[in-house]
Formats: structure tokens, C-alpha cells, sequence
């Protein structure tokens, strides 16, 4: 029982990271549905951004706010710059895909060739386990699950209860019908762009934090992962991805502290592909039940 | 057709880079008469990919023996002694073009430091078939009766490290040891003799876990270790997953005393100090590697002329203990003291001399530097080169595993301090 | 000409061969019968491993450093036909997966994971295919019996390689030539339609995506005898991206198109930059390669989604012009219909 909570809390640690994530990812994929494979590039690109802001300020959780900025920027430039006239020239889904595949292969080598291919890190103070219940978790991990909860209820609110919320979630259903219904859809657009951005860019500095030491290639080690618990959670409900993180990083731990820890990763995959198989619109069945229908 | 016009495009970029070449000797290695163009050496490892940090480990190693080489006037008439960098790319395929082309358009290059596992059992037979030595870096067990006659190996295999390993966890007093491996190449080598080696001596494995490298946690696999009760932990993985894992293992509040060959990869111990803390990490590690020496006339001059050798090693600093770092120089010297003595630049004619100049044999001089085995030798010695990495004994096969050293890690200085010294009669022992 | 550089010009040649064959398959899988093949390089990886194995020998052998299944020793050409068998008997179950009435990306992203999921499986059991190291030492076919040089063999072999490869392309010409192939265009084209006229959709997807298999396994079997070695390092996800690079920026469904592409970017690219002078860190021309395969992908997505070389769109006059005596011709109008398919559109 022991082995099992103690699964479960690190599970809990795992998610948190995957969860802020997956809104992010969720939200923009729900508004825009473009599949962005650049996401994790962006995080990662963000990591860094706090990297070098750790010079000047020499606090990491301070450091998250540049890397956030940054994040939504990077991903408001891209949009507006690579995906809108890709889009206007009539490219569809699938190759959209595709260029957001380019578009990360160039943010992850800029990254390289900026920063080398050494392992770097960021310069945290000696943390003190605290012994919560039956779990052990450290003051970054519990800061992290914080800030994921905190991002999780505040998306939450932001769709249901203010006019921009509604506005997106109008627009993941029939973007003409927005249009048409008086909707700026291109401001939505962009804001969604920034909050998405924003949230990954949180996001990558997280993941940076618990691994302790990255390179330009180990955000997007974690890019599928992110759209697995995306997807799972069924894209664009704030909570879907919340769950879709929770079922992937708890069974991820469970499979490692019972099975094979070689595995680990694979059982996130697996889910997935079988998500995409028994129930591609999710375990919430919301949005995307309907754009399966109307496509 | 169409290939006609691939072969023709081909075509044209050889023979726009053959005819820079100088004569036809490119291919072969070896100079023609009056040729005194600079002499080669390729640094043939991975600069990118997962493995990237082994192309520049082996470029400052390379840089600090070209720099002592061409400080005393170059050998043979050929007065500069240069390195180039070869991207493998760290997988076989990218590999194997990558070697022709550098046997196709080097000028005179005299051998390779490399191959290292990524790719050498793709290319180690490519270059032997050109005639070009390697100083190769892959520790693949595979090499350790090899009969390619341009291989040359200064580090030891895989399997050593395991003997190696258990030597010192039994000598430490150690009883119930957990295995905690990542599932990469050099991991699957030596896993098989720790437990052969450690078993032999009375220990008992508590748990062998293969984790999957570059996850973003490892609790439950932590959990693990902690409840098999090991009292001391056997590991090797990269930086990022050790800094991962290791940051967890002390969250959990476990302070196990570890055996470690992580030392290997630069960066190292710096990731995991700054996960776990330098302090922590300092009360557990044990590391064991290749020897290395750091101090003595050999230290020196390898220090000397590697912090010597400018924009050609960035922060040089980073690759004073590196022992790898340190093969790389000593294989160097080897190969140009082993020129010197044959008076060839030819690989088929100094190929064999390699053993001559580095092995122990009765009237030979012992000489710690390049400078001073030119010296000898143009007085007609016969020496024996001892380098950063002590006597080298290479056996038939072109291995020669050296000596192993135990190290703690002090964070006041960061320096490694010496805990013990094995020889390779040891291990040999140990595997029966 | 030295031995070392003819040396280097076959391996270029053998490997332009290689992965002409590849590009031709995933031309067949992706750009005719517009399937989203994103594992596709485990089609060839499957190919590679499975002639290995039967031409390897049993595992014991060389002091018993590598351990595999399988290690039969089958006379040439059966190793390189069980690696066409492979790849086509892999690709059966994951064309299965596409035939679901998924979202074009969705189809991506599951075959994406898919080939994620196969890298693992294979790197972390030691077992089955060696783990991480791979296999290496497989021997070249006939290498012993044939009283050649070294050079001379290789020529033979990127003979053979390049025959190979031309038999492939006209088996594959006839198939998208013959009322399979019309059918197979017409599907990809538009599927409502094609469902409607009655043909079977689902058994076309089948045999287009066991070919295109069955050529990548080919293409893996051919890189492998070559080669020598074969290990996970060397068939990571991206390596597709590479080749759809080449069959995008060439121009995907039509055959000169995506020669082209295949010369342009894993010949020119890959191998014209490293004669370039090193500026800055040695691994940093990698990293240049990388960040032009993503400039040149965006690019021709912007300019030209057909492709240098476009596909010919088979337009046939109506009954009314063909009563007004206009003769039958082809006209070429460019459009990559894969590309600006017919499943939703995404919003900018």
C-alpha cells in the first residue's frame, strides 16, 4: 500500500507538469485546431529563456515570468508569421502538421546551435522533503502542483464565465458562425495563442526544474506525452486535460514501482493510441464530439 | 539516367576537393617525398545527436598533443601536426558515408580518435581496410579479441569496468548491491561482469533495474531501490537522467554510498551535484574510471598544452580530468612518437610500432612527453612512453586496459581525490 | 581516380539508391494514396532487422557479444525478400489503425507515437534485437563468393542496388497506372466519391500501404547488407520527416518529382554541407542541416505545396467539349491534394 501512494503522489508530481501542458496545448487545439508539434520546442525555448534570466535575477520562480512572456510571444510570432498565411493559402490539417513539425526542428537546432549540446542547469537552493500523508514531496514539486492547480481553475474560469471564454469556445465549435455572430475571431485567436504560449512557457521552466539537467532536445521528449494526456482528456476542457495528465503520469508511476521501469514511457503511448482508437474525442466528450461530426 | 547525373554531381564535388588534395595520398594516409603539408588527425566521433559531447572530448585531447607536436618543430619535415572534426552523427548509417569521405579528401591523415560505439562497427572495418589507425573510444566488448590490425583501444572495454566495479564494492565492505543501469550501449556491456564479478566475490545483487534514460521523474524506480535495501548502489546513465534520478533518491531521504562510472561524461557530476546537492553527493560517490593521473611530468605537459591550445578548445578548463580527454592525447603521441621511430609517415609502415614506442621492454627509456621521446629517439633509444594514463601494455589484440582509479568528489575545490588504484592483472584475475 | 574516392562516390550512389526506394514507397503510401504514413521509417527499419537476422547466423557466434532472434543463414536474395516481407507484413496492422474515420492529424500523431513506441520496445529489450547496440557484422550477400575486389564488389553492388530500385519503380508504375492506381487517386481525391462509384476503399488502403511497406523494407534490407550495422541511433522518428522533406519539396506524386526531392535533400544536404569550412562548433553544421530541412519544408509549403516537379492532374474533357471535337490530352495543373486535403481546416 505503501508502494502504491507513494506511485500515486509522484504520479500526482508528473501530472502537474503534464497538465500545464496539456491546457495549454488543449486550449490552443481546441480554438485553432492546429496540431502543434512546436509546442514542446516552445517550452523547451522558454526553459532557457529562464536559464539566462536566472543571471540577472537569482530566483527561479521569478525567472518563470520572462520565460512566460517569452512563451506566449514566441508563440504569437509563429502563428501570426508561419501558421495564418500557411492557412490563408488554403493548407489543410494534415499539412499543417507538417509545418509545425519545421517550425520545432528550427526552434530546438536554434536552440543547439545557440547553446551547444552540454547539459545545463539551473542553480536551485537545497530543497527539504516534506512528509505530507503517506507522500514525499519537495517545496518545487509542491510549488508546481500549486501552479497547476492555479492554471487549471483559472482556465477553467476564463471559459466558462468571461465573454473571451465564450468567445473561444464558439469558435472551436464553427469558427464562421463566430465570425458571423460578431466575434473578433482574429483577437480571440491571438489571445489564445499567448495564453497557450504563456502556460507552456511555465510549463518548460517546471519541467526543467524537476529534471534538474536539460539540453535543446529534452522538451520534446516530452511532447507526446503532453498531447496523449491532451487528447485523452478530450481537447478543449481545461479539467480533460487535467484528468488525461492524471491517468497518464499515475499509471506511468504504478507501471514503473510494479512492472518494468523500462517501460514507463511506453504505457503513456499506449494509452494514447488507444484513445485514438476506442475514443478519439476523449474521456470528457464535449467539443470534440461535435467537430467529428460536422468534418 | 538519373544516376548518371547523382554520380556526375558526385563526381564533380570529389574532384573539385581531390584536386586541392595533395597528389592521390589523401586516401591512403602516408606522404609522397617533398610533400610537408600538415598531418592529420580526424576526430572521428559523434558531435551531435544524444552522444554529442564525445566529439570535443576527443578534439581537446587531440588539440593539446597537435599543440606539443608542433611546438617541437612537427616530425619528419612535416612541421604542423593538425586536428579535424568528423560528425558520425552517433548512429552507424550517417556514419559510414562520413568515413569514406574522410578518407577520400583528407590530406595526409595519419589516423582517426575514434571510432566510438555509435558507429564503430560500422566504420572500425571501413578503416581498417584504408589503412588508417584508430585510438577508438568505444569500450563494445566486441573489440576485446579483435583482429583488425589498425585498431588500437587505450581505454578500458566495458566488460573491465564491471570487474572493476566489483573489485572496489567488495573491498569497500560492500554485501547487498542494487544495479541501477540506463538501457543505452555501453550500459549493456557492463552490466554482465558486475554481476559475474560481484557475485564471484561473495556479494548478493538486492535488485538489477534497467530504467529508460531522460524521464522526467523517477520516484516509483527509486521506491525500488530504497526497499530492496542495497548497501550500496552500482550505476551508470548520462547526466540528465542521473541528476533526475539521484535529486529523487535524496528527496526520498536515502543517503546509499554509490559506485559510478558517471565521471565519463562531462557535466556529470556538476548536473548531479546541482540536483542532489554537492554536499550530499559527496558523502555517496565513488567513481570508477580509466586511470588518470593528475599530477606528474605527464600531467603537466598534457595540462600545459592543452590550457596552451587557444580558440581551438573552448573553455579548456572543463577537460583537465577528463580521462577520456587524456586517452585521446596519450593515443596521439603514440601515434607520432610510433612515426618517429619507424621514420615513416606511412600508416602500413608505423602501424606496428605503436607497441614499440608505448609498451614496457627491457633497455627502454621511460619518457613522459612527446618532446622527450623525440629526443630519445634521435639518439638512437628505444623508449617506452608513459602519458597521463600511465604505462599502456597493449596486448594482441591492440587493447591495453590500464590501471583503474577509484575517486570521491570534494566540493570545496572540485577536485576528484584518489581513493584507490587497480591494475588491469586485477581484473583479469577476477574474470578467471 | 583513387580507390578511397570511388569508394566515397558508391556509398553516396548506394545510399541515393536506398532511399530513392524508400521515397518511392512513402510516394505510394502518402503522396497517391494520400495516407499519413509518419512511421514510416520503421517500415524500413523492419526490412533492415529482418535481414539481418536471417543472414546473420546464430547469435553464439563471434563470442556471443550480440543476442537476437531468428539467426538463420538464407542464401541470397531471401534475406533481402524476408525484408520486403517485413516491412509489407508490418504495415498491414498499422494501416489497419488508418482505416478508422480519423482526423488526418490524429492519424499522424498515433502513427508518430507508433514509431516512438517501437524505438522503445526495441532499445530496451536486450533480447530481441540486440537492445540499444544493434546488430552489426552482417555480412554483404555473396561477398565470399565472388572473386572481386573490394571496390570491385561495390560497384556490383550499387549495381544491383540501382537495378533494384528500377524494378520497384516500374512495378510501382504499373500499379498506379492500371485501374488500381486511378482508383487509388481517385480515393484519395475525394473517398465519397470513389465510395460511391464502388470500390472498395478499405482493401485498396491495404495493398497501397503493404507496397509502400514492402518497397521500405527493400530500401532497409539493401542499406543493411551495405552498411554492415544496423542500431536504434539510426532509425529515430525525424528520419521520416527527412524523407518527406524530399518527397514534398520534389513534388509528392509524381515520380521525377520525387527523384529530385530525394537527390536535393538527403544527397545535396546532407553531404554538400560537410565540405563546407567549419565555422564555429564542429556539431553545429548538424544543427544548420536540421534548422534548412525546416526553413526549405516551411518554405515550399508557403510557395510551392506542389512541389518542384508538380503532380500531372489527369483531366479528361467532358462530354460536351468531347462533342466539340476537343482531342483527349493531359493537362498539368498543379495541386497537392494530399496536402490540402478534404478534413476539416484549421483556423488562423
Amino acid at each position: 500500500m505503501g508502494t502504491l501512494a507513494s506511485a500515486i503522489g509522484f504520479g500526482l508530481v508528473t501530472a502537474s507538469i503534464l497538465a500545464l501542458a496539456a491546457v495549454g496545448f488543449s486550449l490552443q487545439f481546441a480554438v485553432t485546431n492546429v496540431l502543434n508539434l512546436a509546442f514542446a520546442e516552445v517550452m523547451g525555448s522558454a526553459g532557457y529563456i529562464a536559464l539566462l534570466s536566472t543571471h540577472a535575477v537569482n530566483n527561479i520562480w521569478v525567472a518563470m515570468v520572462p520565460a512566460a512572456v517569452f512563451g506566449a510571444l514566441l508563440s504569437y510570432g509563429v502563428n501570426r508569421l508561419i501558421f495564418v498565411p500557411m492557412i490563408k493559402r488554403g493548407t489543410k490539417l494534415f499539412g499543417m502538421v507538417i509545418v509545425t513539425v519545421g517550425v520545432g526542428l528550427i526552434i530546438e537546432n536554434v536552440i543547439l546551435a545557440v547553446a551547444g549540446p552540454n547539459f545545463s542547469g539551473y542553480a536551485l537552493p537545497p530543497v527539504h522533503t516534506h512528509h505530507i500523508g503517506p507522500f514525499q514531496l519537495t517545496a518545487p514539486q509542491l510549488i508546481i502542483m500549486g501552479l497547476a492547480v492555479f492554471a487549471m481553475i483559472s482556465v477553467h474560469l476564463l471559459l466558462r464565465h468571461t465573454k473571451v471564454g465564450f468567445a473561444m469556445r464558439a469558435i472551436s465549435v464553427s469558427a464562421t458562425l463566430a465570425e458571423h455572430s460578431g466575434i473578433d475571431t482574429r483577437r480571440i485567436v491571438d489571445l489564445t495563442w499567448l495564453i497557450s504560449g504563456a502556460l507552456g512557457g511555465v510549463a518548460g521552466v517546471a519541467l526543467f526544474i524537476n529534471v534538474g539537467a536539460f539540453t535543446s532536445a529534452t522538451a520534446n521528449e516530452f511532447l507526446v506525452v503532453i498531447v496523449a494526456a491532451a487528447v485523452l482528456g478530450g481537447v478543449g476542457d481545461a479539467y480533460g486535460a487535467m484528468l488525461g495528465a492524471l491517468v497518464i503520469g499515475l499509471t506511468s508511476e504504478i507501471e514503473a514501482a510494479y512492472f518494468n521501469p523500462q517501460y514507463k514511457e511506453v504505457v503513456g503511448f499506449v494509452v494514447l493510441v488507444i484513445v485514438l482508437l476506442a475514443r478519439p474525442q476523449g474521456i470528457i466528450a464535449q467539443v470534440a464530439v461535435q467537430r467529428e461530426i460536422g468534418r | 539516367m538519373a544516376f548518371l547525373a547523382c554520380a556526375l554531381s558526385g563526381g564533380l564535388v570529389i574532384s573539385a576537393c581531390a584536386s586541392s588534395a595533395s597528389g592521390g595520398s589523401g586516401g591512403t594516409g602516408g606522404s609522397g617525398q617533398g610533400n610537408t603539408q600538415p598531418l592529420t588527425i580526424a576526430v572521428f566521433n559523434p558531435y551531435s545527436g544524444a552522444n554529442a559531447s564525445y566529439g570535443p572530448e576527443g578534439a581537446s585531447g587531440c588539440f593539446a598533443a597537435s599543440t606539443a607536436i608542433t611546438a617541437t618543430g612537427g616530425i619528419l619535415g612535416h612541421k604542423t601536426f593538425t586536428c579535424i572534426a568528423v560528425d558520425t552523427k552517433g548512429d552507424p548509417v550517417d556514419a559510414v558515408p562520413a568515413a569514406r569521405r574522410m578518407v577520400a579528401i583528407t590530406t595526409n591523415l595519419m589516423g582517426v580518435l575514434g571510432p566510438s560505439s555509435d558507429e564503430a562497427s560500422a566504420t572500425a572495418p571501413i578503416l581498417n581496410g584504408a589503412h588508417v589507425p584508430m585510438m577508438a573510444d568505444t569500450g563494445q566488448v566486441l573489440y576485446d579479441h579483435t583482429n583488425l590490425a589498425y585498431f588500437w583501444r587505450n581505454t578500458p572495454s566495458d566488460d573491465f569496468y564491471g570487474y572493476a566495479m566489483a573489485l572496489y564494492g567488495h573491498d569497500a565492505g560492500y554485501k547487498n548491491a542494487a544495479l541501477v543501469f540506463g538501457n543505452d550501449i555501453s550500459d549493456q556491456g557492463t552490466v554482465p561482469t558486475l554481476m559475474k564479478g560481484f557475485t564471484k566475490l561473495g556479494g548478493h545483487i538486492a535488485i538489477n533495474e534497467a530504467i529508460a534514460l531522460d524521464q522526467p521523474g523517477y520516484q516509483s524506480e527509486v521506491q525500488r531501490v530504497i526497499a530492496a535495501h542495497p548497501d550500496v548502489i552500482f550505476d551508470e546513465f548520462d547526466p540528465q537522467t542521473a541528476a533526475t534520478f539521484f535529486g529523487e533518491l535524496q528527496q526520498a531521504g536515502a543517503s546509499i554510498p554509490m559506485i559510478s562510472t558517471g565521471a565519463q561524461y562531462t557535466n556529470w557530476i556538476s548536473a548531479v551535484s546541482r540536483a542532489m546537492g554537492a554536499s550530499n553527493l559527496a558523502k555517496i560517490y565513488h567513481n570508477v574510471l580509466g586511470y588518470s593521473s593528475a599530477g606528474g611530468p605527464a600531467f603537466n605537459a598534457y595540462q600545459s598544452n592543452l590550457l596552451a591550445s587557444g580558440a581551438n578548445v573552448p573553455d579548456a578548463k572543463q577537460w583537465v580530468h577528463d580521462p577520456f580527454s587524456q586517452a585521446a592525447y596519450d593515443g596521439v603521441v603514440e601515434f607520432a612518437l610510433a612515426m618517429l621511430a619507424s621514420h615513416s609517415t606511412s600508416p602500413a609502415v608505423w602501424d606496428s610500432y605503436v607497441t614499440k614506442v608505448s609498451n614496457p621492454s627491457a633497455g627502454a627509456v621511460i619518457v613522459n612527453t612527446f618532446a622527450e621521446g623525440k629526443a630519445a629517439l634521435a639518439a638512437g633509444k628505444t623508449i617506452d612512453y608513459v602519458g597521463v594514463t600511465g604505462q599502456a601494455d597493449y596486448n594482441s589484440w591492440h587493447n591495453s586496459n590500464g590501471a583503474f582509479t577509484v575517486t570521491g568528489y570534494a566540493p570545496v575545490n572540485g577536485a576528484l581525490p584518489l581513493i584507490k588504484v587497480y591494475s588491469a592483472a586485477a581484473a583479469v584475475k577476477l574474470e578467471g | 581516380m583513387s580507390a578511397a574516392t570511388q569508394f566515397y562516390i558508391i556509398s553516396l550512389l548506394v545510399f541515393a539508391a536506398v532511399d530513392l526506394l524508400a521515397a518511392y514507397g512513402l510516394n505510394l503510401q502518402f503522396g497517391v494514396a494520400g495516407l499519413l504514413s509518419f512511421a514510416f521509417i520503421l517500415f524500413q527499419s523492419a526490412g533492415a532487422y529482418a535481414a539481418s537476422v536471417t543472414s546473420l547466423g546464430p547469435d553464439t557466434a563471434n563470442g556471443g557479444f550480440q543476442h537476437y532472434i531468428l539467426g538463420s543463414t538464407l542464401p541470397f536474395p531471401l534475406p533481402l525478400v524476408c525484408a520486403a516481407l517485413a516491412g509489407a507484413l508490418l504495415a498491414l496492422p498499422i494501416g489497419l489503425v488508418t482505416l478508422r474515420r480519423l482526423r488526418s492529424d490524429y492519424q499522424a500523431i498515433a502513427l508518430l507515437v507508433m514509431s516512438i513506441i517501437a524505438t522503445d520496445l526495441v532499445t530496451n529489450d536486450q533480447h530481441l534485437l540486440n537492445g540499444a547496440a544493434g546488430l552489426s557484422l552482417i555480412p554483404a550477400p555473396l561477398q565470399n563468393r565472388l572473386a572481386l575486389t573490394q571496390v570491385g564488389y561495390q560497384w556490383l553492388f550499387v549495381l544491383f542496388c540501382i537495378v533494384v530500385t528500377a524494378a520497384c519503380y516500374l512495378v510501382m508504375r504499373r500499379l498506379t497506372k492500371a485501374p488500381l492506381g486511378r482508383a487509388m487517386r481517385a480515393m484519395r481525391d475525394n473517398e465519397q466519391a470513389a465510395l460511391s462509384l464502388g470500390k472498395n476503399v478499405v482493401w485498396l488502403r491495404i495493398i497501397t500501404f503493404a507496397v509502400g511497406g514492402a518497397m521500405a523494407g527493400l530500401s532497409g534490407g539493401l542499406l543493411v547488407e551495405f552498411v554492415g550495422a544496423w542500431a536504434p541511433s539510426g532509425w529515430l522518428y525525424p528520419e521520416t520527416f527527412v524523407l518527406f522533406t524530399a518527397i514534398i519539396i520534389g513534388g509528392t506524386g509524381n515520380d521525377v518529382g520525387v527523384l529530385a526531392g530525394v537527390l536535393l535533400v538527403p544527397v545535396v544536404i546532407a553531404e554538400a554541407t560537410q565540405f563546407l569550412p567549419s565555422i564555429g562548433r564542429p556539431g553545429l553544421i548538424a544543427a544548420l542541416q536540421w534548422i534548412l530541412i525546416g526553413v526549405l519544408l516551411i518554405v515550399f509549403l508557403w510557395l510551392r505545396p506542389q512541389g518542384i516537379f508538380p503532380e500531372r492532374k489527369r483531366r479528361f474533357p467532358s462530354a460536351e467539349e468531347l462533342s466539340r471535337g476537343v482531342p483527349r490530352r493531359r493537362l498539368s495543373i498543379g495541386a497537392s491534394a494530399a496536402l490540402n486535403g478534404r478534413q476539416g481546416a484549421p483556423r488562423g
